[in-house]
């Protein structure tokens, strides 16, 4: 699928579109306001873990919405885009009352369009570069709410289209972990005719959207009717299988596999290694939003436990800062507080998150980092110590560097803490394949055009290869692993 | 050889001569090496607060499009820090397995909160003694040097009560007061002091018109200004002493030690000719000791100390009273 | 889903499964443990796996019945199934030739140690093996332990049952009377952490198997981190074993008891 100059332009200039163009002069067009989201009342959804604060959009929101696109001959947000979905197409399907065809264009690109309308970050993205932003400063098309619209109407309707399968090839591949990574790759590979197993270490397929993204943001039903397609289609899912331990690589190529796509993910926790950090109520986010979203430890017939905070500080500035403070909140904590040592601007979530987090009494402490937990003689944290902190000269990446302010510590009581300060690459797979080129820091090392690792038969993509990174690159990664693969196990069909 | 042990970081050495801290002392083989060449006691290289922000620095510049999330790497000096005083411990652990040497650990201190889990790590890890640096240019002009000192004070004070290890200290001399700030140190409870931190200096090249630095390494007159201090000071407090910068030979070693100090700590000589500088200075040391008839070093220590001769002469600081006094 | 094969009761609160389990049955080695799952609504708890057969494909399982899941595991019979089971994991223990190991089992941590006592014994050591628990109904695997041990001490804190004393008294005992090259303690926190101190005062080298609280046992979550000679390690991927003289018990007896509360009253409510 090419998203090149040529194929765009062609696209463009069919019929259906210069006609749509010419339906309302583009000064109408610009005129119009972006369209806001319809949410959940604040002080209603904090009650709820598992309902979404945004609603969506109705179908005449979302066309008056595509209505702003100008359709631009040189469409910028395109290149906003980790994958390239071709967004004038989508976004003009809607408008033009096509919001089947607006999902399939999305799903020529994007495996799964319902998870990215909502959890991308567009603001960096696709609506940083539309012309709106870059030309006219003003509010650009709301391209996620689109996304995630088209995705839902196409859902919702029961016309959701099963893409077409190849007949099978007889190739047996494995995609090892179920996120995002591993979910597209398999997509396309089934289309492609392989037979294809997902194996997945714990006992819910769908990875970080299922254990890490709370049903706040990004309910489970949804990710599970992309998994049950992916199943429709043919593609087999192993749980409670850890791909080294339970077996190994060899005793899989035994078994018939050829190759292999490793997307294990950067699931370890990092913690900062301060004094007191060991003591009961420090939790990493992943033990919390493990114990709340994939063990419901918040509902009281569900046997795990979660301990849920009056006063819960929540380290850190991210998405997971962000999905841990909020579940917090609605888990009952009177004070749900962030605690991040740049300022406000500088705080790496989703401008949206941040958002809805100041809607529904979130605290933050910007410029504050701790240096010291304290706890009761049980050894249940009940106090916390905070530095304040400066800004220097930006480092190496642009932002700046925090700075202690001697002197200025203080102490806060807090009855939970959440570390969200980052996670580390998954080291099972690097400690048993020894053979395995891996960098300094745990991630695997791949040539970035095949995403092909050190051993020609293993492909690897999403945050094992990145660190850390977006839904919509490890889905990128994905498709990007299952072309060359395709590639790579053809020729060695040919040579046999 | 005579009986050239002596005492200092709160340990017994088997020689005066300390490998002080410095790249040199970063690497488990070069450890050892001086451990084998009759080092009394090793410091390891320091720790420092900058060196991680450096990495990080380095560490991001490295990055591309593929592995640069920013919430990824919002935290990134952290994993940086963690993986630096993991490699510092293994190095500690790993030398100490293979030598008696008394090892010790040094951590450079900017900001004072940091370092007291850090400490005890150290103490696990099996180092024998810590040595903190104190390095603080009074180049911040917002600071007054009561801020500067109460920082020293109060690091001290939580990595003594940190870690059961004797703790030295090893300050600069930028201090107006410094008889008075060494005697408040030593009744801290620190185990000794050592004098003096070097800074790197900047130098000037007319030809580019640029700032460089000067060159790291001291040079053997550097050794007058701890000499005259470790005089003074010796005298005025138990805490043993030790002194570093500009000692090159075995005659310098022995000036310090006649005017109290309780050790030497040397660097820029292993540089120049190698782990074997220790050996030949303990040689020197020796044979000197035995054509004086010294069976062991108290015997002669701080014989020529302020406090043991009420010698003006360390005092003297006005160049026209000197000259003064001499014809030309 | 994995069926349990077989059911033995060893006393009204241990008991012995044999699981079906053909891949973990395959893969597993001394010192590895599972994470099972009862039910849809359950906890994912760890337990050591007791013993293997890979021709038959199954692993053996002691549970004793102490909160909501172990109990819920304990009423399973024959026939029933454990809806999810994940392993091989941890570090299998390293087993080597030593020359006299001391092995120290205390209550139901005897289940774990009856593999290692087997593997040592297979390496060609000399194996002392001491079992304590409080009371003589708590004691088990008295007989697989003798099989594969050179001696065999059984204690009991209550004198119902073998020597009266508690397992410190007994390693004591043994090494004072001949040379122990090494010691193994499995058990309940406090007991290894008391084993542990004695063998310090005798410099044996000593590993200990810790039961640490875990939620998925796949280093994802770092429920289960320990203070292992004042660095933190994960007892899922780390461990289980550590060495035990640098490991802060007190601190591992301190987060034991973290979620005491909720335990306290999900057991009454299940009860």
């Amino acid at each position: 699928m090419s998203t090149n100059k040529e194929y765009l332009q062609i696209e463009r200039e069919k019929e259906w579109r210069a006609d749509l163009r010419k339906t309302i002069a583009n000064k109408e067009r610009t005129a119009k306001e972006r369209v806001r989201m319809p949410e959940m009342d604040p002080q209603e959804r904090i009650k709820y873990q598992d309902r979404e604060v945004n609603i969506g959009l109705s179908a005449e929101q979302a066309q008056a919405e595509a209505t702003r696109c100008l359709d631009c001959p040189n469409p910028t947000c395109i290149e906003g885009c980790p994958v390239s979905i071709n967004i004038p197409k989508f976004v003009k399907y809607i408008e033009a009352g096509k919001f089947l065809d607006a999902a399939k264009t999305l799903k020529e690109t994007s495996a799964l369009p319902a998870v990215c309308g909502r959890v991308c970050p567009q603001e960096k993205q696709c609506e940083a570069s539309c012309f709106y932003t870059q030309k006219m400063k003003k509010d650009p098309v709301a391209i996620g709410h689109l996304e995630r619209f088209a995705a839902d109407y196409e859902r919702e309707s029961g016309f959701m289209s099963v893409p077409e399968v190849a007949p099978a090839n007889g190739i047996k591949v494995a995609a090892i972990g179920s996120g995002p990574a591993s979910l597209s790759f398999a997509g396309d590979m089934i289309k492609l005719g392989y037979d294809v197993t997902v194996f997945e270490a714990l006992h819910e397929i769908g990875g970080v959207l299922k254990y890490g993204i709370p049903e706040f943001r990004l309910p489970n039903k949804i990710v599970d009717v992309e998994l049950d397609n992916l199943q429709k289609m043919g593609v087999k899912f192993v749980r409670n299988f850890i791909v080294g331990k339970t077996a190994s690589f060899d005793d899989l190529k035994e078994e018939g596999f050829e190759a292999f796509f490793v997307a294990s993910g950067a699931g370890l926790p990092r913690f900062m290694n301060i004094p007191g950090e060991n003591y009961n109520g420090i939790l990493s986010s992943n033990e919390y939003l493990t114990r709340v979203n994939l063990m419901n430890a918040a509902k009281d017939e569900f046997d795990t436990p979660v301990i849920k905070g009056k006063t819960v500080a929540v380290i850190g500035g991210g998405n997971t800062a962000m999905d841990s403070v909020r579940t917090a909140k609605r888990l009952g904590a009177e004070r749900a507080i962030i605690i991040y040592r740049r300022s406000r601007a500088e705080m790496p979530a989703r401008v949206e998150e941040v958002h809805h987090a100041e809607e529904e009494g979130i605290e933050f402490l910007n410029l504050a980092n701790p240096i010291e937990y304290f706890a009761d003689e049980k050894g249940k944290v009940n106090r916390m110590r905070v530095q304040r902190m400066g800004l220097g000269e930006p480092d190496a990446s642009g932002r700046r560097r925090p700075i202690v302010l001697e002197g200025s510590e203080y102490d806060i009581p807090v009855d939970l803490v959440v570390v969200a300060v980052g996670v580390s690459p998954n080291p099972l797979i690097p400690s048993e394949v020894k053979e395995l080129k891996v960098s300094k820091w745990g991630t695997i090392e791949v040539t970035e055009e095949t995403m092909q690792s050190s051993i020609p038969e293993m492909f690897a993509g999403g945050d094992i290869v990145r660190g850390g990174a977006t839904v919509i690159l490890a889905m990128g990664d994905g498709r990007k692993a299952a072309a060359n693969m395709d590639e790579y196990l053809q020729n060695k069909r040919k040579a046999n | 050889m005579a009986n050239i042990s002596t005492r200092f970081f709160g340990l017994d050495l088997k020689s005066p001569v300390i490998a002080a801290s410095s790249s040199m002392t970063g690497h488990a083989e070069q450890v050892i090496k001086l451990a084998e060449a009759g080092a009394g006691a090793i410091v390891l290289k320091s720790i420092f607060e900058e060196e991680i922000f450096h990495e990080l620095q380095e560490e991001l510049s490295l990055r591309t499009p593929l592995n640069s999330d920013p919430e990824y790497l919002d935290y990134f000096d952290y994993v940086i820090k963690e993986e630096t005083i993991r490699k510092y411990l293994h190095l500690i652990s790993e030398v100490k397995a293979k030598t008696a040497v008394p090892i010790v650990a040094s951590i450079n201190c900017v900001s004072s909160s940091d370092w007291t889990l850090f400490a005890r790590k150290i103490e696990e890890a099996g180092a024998n003694a810590l040595e903190l640096n104190m390095f603080i240019a009074p180049s911040d002009i917002s600071k007054t040097s009561e801020n500067n000192e109460q920082f020293y004070f109060e690091t001290i004070e939580r990595v003594l009560q940190a870690v059961q290890i004797p703790v030295s200290i090893k300050i600069s001399h930028y201090f107006s007061n410094l008889s008075a700030i060494v005697k408040k140190l030593s009744g801290t409870g620190i185990a000794g002091i050592t004098i003096f931190n070097r800074f790197y200096n900047p130098d000037v090249d007319i030809e580019s018109e640029t700032i460089i630095v000067a060159d790291v390494l001291s040079s053997p007159n550097d050794y007058l200004l701890p000499l005259k201090w470790t005089g003074i000071l010796s005298g005025q407090m138990k805490t043993d002493l030790s002194a570093s910068s500009g000692i090159y030979t075995a005659e310098t070693a022995l000036k310090f030690l006649l005017s109290g100090a309780s050790a030497v700590q040397v660097a820029s000589v292993i540089y120049h000719e190698g782990p074997s500088a220790i050996t030949r200075m303990n040689q020197g040391i020796s044979d000197w000791m035995d054509q004086k008839g010294y069976k062991s070093i108290p015997e002669f220590k701080g014989s020529l100390s302020q406090a043991a001769t009420s010698a003006q002469a360390w005092e003297r600081t006005q160049f026209m009273k000197y000259f003064g006094e001499k014809a030309y | 889903m994995n069926q349990i094969v077989e059911k033995v009761l060893f006393s009204e609160k241990v008991a012995k499964f044999v699981v079906d389990a053909p891949r973990i049955a395959k893969s597993r080695k001394p010192g590895h443990f599972v994470i099972l799952r009862v039910d849809e609504k359950g906890e994912r708890i760890p337990l050591t796996i007791a013993g293997a057969d890979p021709v038959k494909g199954t692993i053996v399982l002691v549970v004793q019945k102490m909160g909501v899941s172990s109990a819920k595991l304990f009423e399973l019979e024959a026939g029933d199934f454990i809806l999810d089971l994940v392993g091989p994991l941890g570090k299998a223990t390293h087993i080597h030739q030593v020359g006299t190991i001391l092995a120290c089992g205390g209550g139901v941590g005897v289940a774990p140690m009856l593999p290692i006592v087997e593997g040592f014994k297979k390496a060609g050591n000399r194996v002392i093996s001491i079992i304590a628990a409080r009371s003589k109904d708590l004691i088990i695997l008295e007989d697989e332990i003798r099989k594969w041990s050179d001696e065999t001490i059984v204690m009991t804190d209550d004198g119902s049952y073998g020597t009266k004393g508690l397992v410190t008294a007994g390693a004591e005992m043994i090494i004072q009377r001949e040379k122990v090259n090494e010691c193994i303690a499995i058990g309940p926190a406090v007991m290894m952490k008391f084993t542990s101190l004695l063998t310090k005062k005798y410099e044996i080298p000593t590993q200990a198997s810790l039961n640490a609280i875990m939620v998925d046992g796949t280093g994802m979550c770092g429920a289960c981190r320990v203070s292992v000679g004042g660095n933190t390690y994960f007892t899922c991927i780390d461990g289980p074993e550590f060495d035990a003289h640098q490991i802060d018990f007190d601190e591992l007896i301190m987060r034991l008891g973290g979620y005491s509360n909720e335990e306290k009253l999900a057991y009454e409510r299940y009860v």
